[in-house]
């Protein structure tokens, strides 16, 4: 077997920190984490913040001229991405609790965050 | 180690806080473009002491505030450059 | 020396964080080290929109890309998808769409996040504006 030695993969973690549909972060956040995801990197997801307003169900994102991407949050387990981090904090201050999420995700403290955000090689904030 | 970086005014965007809140406290930061403007308030003098903070000088020349922050390391381009070699990763929030 | 990536998400002109990735990928190649490539996305894109025109006593960052790109041959890449989205499109892409105009040329490129992500593997540094 030959191994291509030029690739190498790395831990890649995108963090959405701002609400979605009021601008384009939070779907082009996931636009890059599922093309990392294809590309075999160890994708993880981290919402804080506004960021965690991503993940609420029942959205209709077309109701205000935006692309649907919510939906696709559905698809991270076909692309292999296993770790997605919500900040129990920041959904306790919107009054939310992992049912009301879109996704299964795995609930976590601000320090566990900062202890992923350590491990990773590289973040991308958006 | 990471070195955050933050281009945006505390008062405009809670980058700051956001990082404040989830960076390890080992950790450095760098004040960039209008993120330099929160070190004028005690709020976030306050809330930065005891970390590592590093402002991009051009940004803060340019806004006529050098006298204000001659307590912090100004650096230029090139150092910025070392800083983002010598620390782990940098993260732009 | 070291091998960097550039992510540059802020507008020419409409953001600072636009001029401080150019500034900052100079001094990186200044210093010697390499730039795998200058990668543009979200509004990042608007960098390459040869139509900017800001008057003659004003930085044209636009311009300023184009000569990091004569001097040191950096590749200046666009995501397409978010370029196409923002109205700058090259030849190819007005050709595809049926338009009659386009805003984008050589040295800068049209590419995939794709590039973003292989450039991100291939450096020793991602740093985003």
């Amino acid at each position: 077997m030959i191994v291509d030695e030029q690739i190498k993969m790395k831990k890649v973690a995108i963090l959405f920190r701002r609400a979605p549909h009021g601008s384009p972060h939070g779907r082009e956040a996931l636009d890059l984490a599922l093309l990392s995801a294809s590309f075999e990197q160890e994708v993880s997801l981290i919402f804080v913040d506004d960021g965690v307003l991503n993940l609420v169900k029942d959205q209709q994102p077309e109701l205000i001229g935006a692309k649907d991407y919510i939906a696709t949050f559905g698809a991270l387990p076909l692309y292999d991405v296993e770790t997605v981090l919500v900040c129990e904090e920041s959904l306790l201050e919107y009054g939310l609790d992992l049912t009301d999420l879109t996704i299964e995700a795995d609930m976590v403290s601000p320090s566990l965050i900062t202890e992923q955000l350590s491990k990773v090689d590289e973040v991308l904030v958006f | 180690m990471n070195l955050h970086h933050i281009q945006t005014s505390a008062k405009q965007d809670n980058a700051l806080a956001c990082c404040i809140k989830y960076m390890d406290k080992q950790d450095s930061v760098l004040l960039s473009g209008n993120g330099v403007n929160s070190l004028l308030l005690s709020q976030w003098r306050e809330r930065l002491a005891d970390i590592r903070v590093m402002l991009l000088k051009d940004d803060v020349e340019a806004r006529g505030l050098s006298k204000r922050f001659k307590d912090y390391p100004l650096i230029d381009y090139d150092t910025f450059v070392k800083e983002s070699l010598t620390h782990d990763k940098v993260i732009t929030w | 020396m070291s091998k960097f990536i550039i992510q540059v998400n802020g507008a020419a002109y409409a953001s600072s964080a636009s001029y401080n990735a150019y500034r900052f990928a100079k001094a990186a190649l200044e210093s010697g080290h390499e730039i795998e490539r200058v990668f543009f996305y979200q509004d990042g894109v608007l960098n390459t929109n040869t139509l900017n025109s800001p008057a003659s006593d004003e930085f044209n960052l636009t311009d300023a890309w184009v000569s990091l790109n004569q001097q040191y041959e950096v590749q200046l890449v666009n995501c397409v998808s978010a370029a196409l989205r923002r109205g700058v499109l090259s030849q190819n892409e007005a050709k595809e769409n049926r338009l009659s105009h386009w805003n984008m040329e050589k040295p800068f490129e049209m590419g995939g996040l794709g590039e973003l992500v292989t450039g991100i593997e291939a450096a020793d540094r991602v740093v985003s504006f």
